[in-house]
């Protein structure tokens, strides 16, 4: 498949995916709408944990420097803070 | 808005990574233009890097994408829209952009609209000026700009954690797509982890 089809194929199945689900129109139960409460906190926490070690050996200081940036997020409730700071605690790491 | 310089570094990485798996400078920046999903676009690049086939690639990016069904009808409840606006907000709908509108408590469709095309332009922009830089930085995997990735994920997730059962479901869901992630491909330990993870958390509050 070339270049082109697989982009056509990424943004069908994409914007599928999105549009599907503003136009979807039904009352849902109330085990629904707290399952949708729960969703983006499951999947956030879901998008972390796979990517947090890496592929290049070096999982110790980024698992640690995540944990400094998870303390910045629960002090400061800033994006921007929380991965500046998460980021320079890894390369710190790795420069020692 | 804060949320640009956690897309922006994102994005960069993303460009750096693509142009240095072998696209050229219209494919790295239609991907973003078109299809417009940081995570997918990152994965599609790792997948073209190791000679993946296209169908591989699309099915990938259906599994980490997915999850905006969800999304949409999580917004599409508490946001009311015209046909046309489902149109222009489902293309532009992103993590970021549902994960701003449901923290900052969104009730109008200008409010997500206006957080969607502010992301959009700085992650075609940022991409431009990662595609341009990509031929110049000899080995961006070396500089780690991955760990943008699961950083930028804590920094969404953490302010979102108030109550003891959300604290549950998110480390049920970390752990889960952790244990699913060494043997699941791309983006099944996410759907997988998120949906037990949200019915966990309904059924824990019943």
């Amino acid at each position: 498949m070339s270049f082109w089809l697989t982009c056509l194929g990424m943004l069908t199945v994409t914007f599928g995916s999105r549009l599907a689900g503003l136009l979807v129109r039904m009352r849902l139960p109330p085990f629904w709408l707290r399952f949708l409460h729960f969703v983006p906190i499951a999947v956030f926490a879901a998008l972390v944990t796979p990517s947090v070690e890496g592929p290049r050996g070096e999982g110790g200081i980024r698992v640690a420097a995540a944990a400094v940036a998870g303390v910045v997020a629960w002090r400061t409730r800033h994006l921007a803070a929380t991965i500046a700071v998460g980021l320079a605690v890894f390369w710190l790491l790795r420069l020692l | 808005m804060p949320l640009w310089l956690g897309v922006a570094p994102f994005a960069f990485a993303y460009a750096v990574l693509a142009r240095n798996t072998g696209l050229s400078l219209v494919e790295t920046q239609a991907l973003s233009l078109l299809v417009f999903a940081g995570s997918a676009q990152v994965s599609a690049v790792g997948l073209f890097g190791r000679g993946a086939g296209g169908l591989e690639v699309v099915l990938t990016t259906f599994l980490l994408n997915v999850r905006h069904v969800l999304y949409g009808m999580s917004l599409g409840r508490v946001v009311p829209m015209t046909r046309r606006e489902r149109l222009i907000g489902a293309y532009l709908l992103t993590d970021e952009a549902y994960g701003v509108s449901v923290a900052r408590g969104a009730r109008s469709f200008p409010f997500v609209l206006g957080t969607e095309v502010s992301l959009f332009l700085v992650w075609n922009a940022t991409t431009l000026v990662g595609a341009l830089v990509g031929g110049v930085i000899p080995d961006p995997e070396r500089l780690g700009v991955d760990f943008v990735f699961p950083v930028a994920f804590i920094a969404l997730l953490v302010p979102l954690l108030r109550l003891r059962v959300e604290v549950v479901v998110a480390v049920a869901a970390g752990v889960t797509a952790w244990l699913l992630a060494t043997w699941a491909p791309g983006g099944l330990p996410v759907l997988g982890a998120g949906v037990s993870g949200a019915l966990l958390g309904a059924w824990l509050t019943r």
